[in-house]
């Protein structure tokens, strides 16, 4: 490991009661010359000052310690349900030194609160939901029905939000891995729930002008900080951070205006389901314009698409609806299956992925107010799509007698806009 | 609610700690209603992962083959050159095998698991970082 490493590697050899033999070359080891490289192997290990590889030697013919005989797993405590009482000015302070909130002001969840929330479900508070880290390797935090709810009021949300941070949290992947790479994230969500709970799909569906939006993508980092253990410098390592963690770029397919089949439908859910698809990369270029000539679109999202710098093969193309139905009934793509392959023969990446043409490389949502056929494109690759509808009270969606409703977007539904 | 109200009914946010490590897809869950990607999904086992305890070290690397295992990262291969270099030129004792491990970072190779049990005496696996 690197040096940058050592204190996370330190965390890591305790919580697995595995101590391995670690040595660290100064940081980084990428993107330096093979002559900085030789100056590593010959020189120190920065954090023990002493030669780097005869460390490496040593930990291959050194005896094993009576403690790397017989590890031991660090235990750590079961938490109280409820914090010491305090008063609501230290809480608001508590919330934010210890790194359960995002910064920004919270609703306290008090037990009145969290109950109110509760009552957006029929699963029982106890029900464990699944445990989450934002390490690959760490302890996974488990988490109830209930640690759900307390983390939903935090974010503001209201019961009718409910069942849709329980899917997310039934996910179990962390709005924001840990990675030096900085992860990024986009929810999206089909199916009747997102105009029953007014979810925007069309204007504006990724900037702040929407309640749902808002705070069903914040919540699901505040349960990324409490149930996924996130934490800066120790094991949470993003160089840049991501500023599309602060909600997730949680927004809802336009279906109504999409040419082709929803999301959900083409991961085999029915249309009258509900779902929310997590997608996760680095990359968007939000600025991508169709044009009304021959494959004018299509030409460009190759384009765009060879543009960005991804590790991982993948990437999903969210089109404004005129974009979409530009490439239905001026090129042709009839399905989004056929524009799928149709683009994976085109785009000219390294990774196998893109080479062999595996269909879920390349991810379609339509998003968006019909403005101008515009399409962002991203390197996120779809990761999983889970069921909202058993998180629904058998009664229905659990509403607030007067629903708070930011301003609806503006919407082009005389076709006056498709240019 | 002013300020300096006292509550004691605010519910902790943090989850419990379970005592199960890694993300690794539990084949066994009752969670209904997902659909992973099964072309990156890890398929690995909890049970396989537990009850590994360190092996015993070698008196001495003479005439040892020792594995130098890069994992993808950046800068990886280039620095595990550099390891093998400085063994030839210092310790020309050791038969040292370079290997990359195959698929992506995050990917496990248990082949080159099994070739270094049963082929080699000690392996250096790395860059992390």
């Amino acid at each position: 490991m690197t040096a940058k490493f050592a204190n996370y590697v330190a965390r890591d050899t305790e919580s697995h009661g595995m101590p391995l033999r670690y040595a660290y070359p100064p940081y980084p080891v990428g993107w330096v010359s093979r002559e900085v490289l030789r100056g590593y192997v010959d020189g120190n290990d920065p954090i023990t000052g002493k030669p780097l590889i005869q460390e490496m030697v040593d930990a291959l013919i050194h005896p094993l310690t009576d403690e790397e005989k017989n590890p031991q797993i660090a235990k750590r405590p079961k938490r109280p349900r409820l914090l010491k009482k305090d008063t609501v000015e230290n809480y608001k302070r508590m919330f934010i030194e210890n790194g359960w909130t995002d910064g920004m002001p919270i609703e306290l969840p008090t037990e009145e609160r969290v109950a109110e929330m509760l009552t957006g479900t029929d699963h029982p508070p106890d029900e464990v939901l699944g445990m989450m880290s934002v390490t690959t390797h760490e302890e996974r935090y488990e988490y109830t029905v209930e640690k759900v709810a307390v983390n939903a009021v935090m974010a503001g949300a209201r019961p009718e939000h409910f069942p849709v941070i329980l899917a997310l949290a039934a996910g179990q992947e962390p709005s924001m891995p840990s990675s030096t790479t900085s992860f990024g994230r986009m929810v999206i969500v089909n199916g009747p729930i997102r105009k029953q709970i007014a979810i925007n799909c069309g204007a504006g569906a990724f900037s702040p002008f929407n309640f749902a939006n808002s705070v069903i993508g914040r919540a699901y980092t505040l349960m990324s900080f409490n149930f996924g253990n996130a934490r800066i410098n120790e094991n949470f390592t993003a160089t840049f951070g991501n500023v599309t963690n602060y909600n997730n770029m949680f927004a809802g397919e336009n279906e109504e205006e999409s040419p082709w089949e929803p999301l959900h439908v083409e991961k085999g859910f029915k249309p009258e389901e509900s779902t929310v698809s997590l997608f996760r990369g680095w990359n968007i270029n939000h600025l991508g314009m169709g044009t009304g000539g021959q494959m004018g679109t299509s030409n460009r999202m190759i384009d765009a698409m060879n543009g960005l710098q991804s590790i991982i093969p993948g990437g999903t193309f969210v089109l404004d609806p005129l974009a979409a139905k530009h490439l239905k009934e001026l090129e042709g793509f009839k399905t989004k299956g056929d524009f799928r392959q149709w683009l994976l023969a085109r785009i000219k990446k390294p990774q196998e992925a893109f080479r062999l043409r595996v269909p879920a490389t390349i991810s379609l949502v339509v998003v968006g107010g019909e403005w101008n056929p515009m399409f962002t494109t991203t390197d996120f690759v779809h990761t999983q799509t889970v069921s909202i509808d058993q998180w629904i009270p058998k009664r229905g969606i659990r509403f607030d007698e007067n629903p708070i409703r930011m301003p609806s977007p503006v919407t082009c539904k005389d076709g006056s806009c498709w240019l | 609610m002013a300020e300096q109200d006292i509550l004691e009914n605010v519910l902790d946010p943090v989850g419990q700690p379970s005592g199960i490590f890694g993300r690794i897809s539990d084949p066994t869950s009752k969670n209904t209603g997902v659909v992973l990607d099964p072309y990156r999904q890890p398929t690995q086992k909890l049970t396989s992962m537990e009850g590994q305890l360190m092996a015993s070290r070698l008196d001495t690397l003479d005439g040892k083959v020792v594995y130098l295992v890069e994992t993808g990262f950046q800068g990886a291969k280039d620095f595990m050159d550099q390891v093998a270099e400085w063994f030839s030129r210092e310790m020309p004792a050791v038969k040292i095998e370079s290997r990359s491990t195959q698929g992506s970072i995050f990917t496990d190779d248990p082949a080159l698991w099994a070739e270094i049990e049963e082929k080699g005496d000690a392996a250096i696996v790395g860059v992390g970082g």
